[in-house]
């Protein structure tokens, strides 16, 4: 828990929380000015420009400070005075992993909050995508918490520069799941099928997560699909922090 | 002294800096403006090309950001309707732009809906805007929402809508039918069908057609248009009155007047006058004589379209 606290008041002290101020600046800008460009579509505008804001910084801050988490530690010789003491180098990536989360789930509320307020202000009153916007929001946390964990994996073996462009690649093919499995099957090589079909279940279906658009309409995803999708983010986490778990291990900070 | 001379050489440094940042921030500004002035204008082919990206495509790579991206194709479309609009000497109903050549605004709407299928107003706006410019585009843009869409009725109607402005009645009351069936559909969608089966043409049906628009739009632009058709229907019905009127003058004194002050005592108790004696259309312009005073019609500046 020490680990993860101060990781998230780093994540505070390097001002990664600045971002909201863009973030809040984007959403004023868009609800004074595109109710105007948008035929009275700025409820939906909002709610599609915030939650994807939302998703699309959150994708940065999992990258750009997750592939750091590890790495500077290293950079700077603080990982042999940690792990000089009684903490396992599971417990340290845990505590780092929950660190970041912490950060990106201050980020998200926060910016649930300015969409929430940018609705009031557009709607002049209580507006129902108010209440409905928050399950869209607990996925694209759920998604940015696997991008995390994906980012601390390539971290673990390679450089930062390496590891932010792998994961990028990843939250990208992550969206393109659904593709895999239609090449797989539209493939005559049983070789090549396999080969697409186990990318398919190797990388992390993000399609679970895009709930963005549906929410502008006011839809709700069913519970079932929220549960199921949480669940296989946990799975593929605790998969990811494992990995990284292994592969630290086999490094020496002696 | 040394620390007064080091802090005067900062502040001088600053002021170098402040200095280099104020000029070179006018310099852009004049530099920009040079530049903007001697750019070619641009070629209007470029800004009607195809669109590079197809919906299809736009969609898969779109990474969850769908909906965003919709809205902006949304907001083009409506821009690129609007620039259009703009170039027109008058006021344009919307589902008369058939002469804006606006080619891309099919694929534009036909992006925006692939993107985000539940996203109901450009599905509206291709079933008001596009029959005058691509009607084919407009009833499948409008058979691909009600396929993405079966429990809307309201893109039942706009289907209806675009058959009725083809002459399609039997067509259109098929539309209305299907969509009277659908669960929170209004009644007035069954007595539309049946409008539309005995009498589709009439002036009545119209009425209804752009009463119903009128009330169910959430378009600031479609609800206008719909206005605006209902005090032309309404012009029409005065300027049947009128001609009445014409017609009994001319059978009495076998010719047509000369001036509205002629026949401003008939006119009196059922139009509003000007003080010419010229009765006044929905939007207060005074009706014109024409043909020698034997006919009526808008005056050019009126509100009321033409056509």
């Amino acid at each position: 828990m020490a680990i993860a606290r101060n990781t998230f008041l780093e994540a505070v002290r390097d001002r990664v929380l600045y971002n909201l101020v863009i973030f809040v600046l984007l959403l004023i800008a868009g609800a004074i000015f595109l109710g105007e460009l948008s035929g009275g579509q700025e409820r939906k505008i909002i709610i599609d420009l915030g939650l994807s804001t939302m998703l699309l910084f959150g994708v940065f801050i999992s990258i750009f400070v997750g592939v750091g988490l590890v790495y500077k530690e290293i950079e700077r010789r603080t990982v042999y005075a940690i792990f000089s003491k009684p903490i396992s180098r599971g417990e340290f990536l845990i505590g780092k992993y929950l660190g970041l989360c912490l950060t990106l789930l201050v980020n998200v509320v926060i910016m649930g909050v300015g969409v929430s307020l940018a609705l009031l202000f557009v709607h002049r009153g209580w507006e129902p995508l108010i209440v409905t916007i928050w399950p869209a929001i607990l996925l694209i946390y759920f998604e940015l918490m696997m991008i995390t964990g994906v980012a601390l994996l390539f971290s673990s073996f390679s450089s930062p520069a390496l590891s932010a462009l792998l994961t990028f690649m990843v939250f990208i093919i992550g969206h393109f799941s659904a593709d895999l499995k239609n090449l797989a099957s539209s493939m005559d090589s049983v070789v090549a099928r396999g080969l697409f079909i186990l990318l398919y279940y190797l990388l992390p279906n993000l399609s679970n997560y895009s709930y963005i658009t549906p929410a502008a309409h006011g839809q709700l995803p069913g519970a079932a699909n929220v549960l199921l999708a949480m669940l296989y983010a946990a799975v593929y986490i605790a998969v990811t922090i494992a990995v990284a778990t292994l592969v630290i291990g086999r490094r020496n900070f002696k | 002294m040394s620390e007064n001379h080091r802090v005067h050489t900062n502040r001088k440094y600053d002021f170098v800096l402040i200095a280099i940042v104020v000029v070179g921030l006018a310099s852009v500004v004049g530099l920009s403006r040079i530049i903007d002035a001697r750019r070619p204008a641009a070629d209007p082919s470029l800004e009607e090309e195809k669109l590079y990206v197809t919906a299809n495509t736009a969609r898969r790579v779109s990474l969850g950001f769908n909906g965003l991206i919709a809205d902006w194709y949304w907001m083009r479309s409506l821009q690129y309707v609007g620039h259009k609009v703009l170039s027109l000497p008058a006021d344009v109903p919307l589902d008369d732009l058939g002469s804006l050549n606006l080619k891309l605004l099919a694929p534009l709407l036909d992006t925006a809906t692939t993107l985000d299928p539940a996203f109901m107003e450009p599905y509206e706006y291709a079933a008001v805007v596009l029959p005058a410019v691509d009607v084919d585009a407009a009833i499948r843009l409008t058979k691909k929402g009600i396929a993405a869409n079966p429990a809307s009725w309201k893109l039942h109607y706009h289907l209806g809508y675009i058959y009725w402005q083809r002459n399609e009645y039997l067509a259109a009351a098929e539309a209305f039918s299907a969509g009277a069936k659908l669960p929170g559909a209004p009644a007035w969608m069954k007595a539309m069908q049946a409008k539309m089966t005995a009498d589709g043409g009439s002036r009545t049906t119209a009425r209804e057609i752009y009463r119903r628009m009128f009330e169910e739009s959430a378009d600031k632009n479609v609800k206008e248009m719909a206005a605006l058709r209902l005090l032309q229907l309404d012009s029409l019905d005065q300027q049947d009155q009128i001609r009445t009127v014409l017609a009994s003058y001319k059978n009495l004194r076998h010719e047509c007047p000369k001036s509205w002050s002629a026949i401003a005592p008939l006119l009196h108790s059922r139009f509003s006058l000007n003080s010419q004696g010229a009765p006044l259309d929905p939007s207060g312009s005074p009706y014109q004589l024409v043909k020698d005073g034997c006919d009526v019609e808008l005056d050019p500046k009126s509100q009321i379209p033409q056509k």
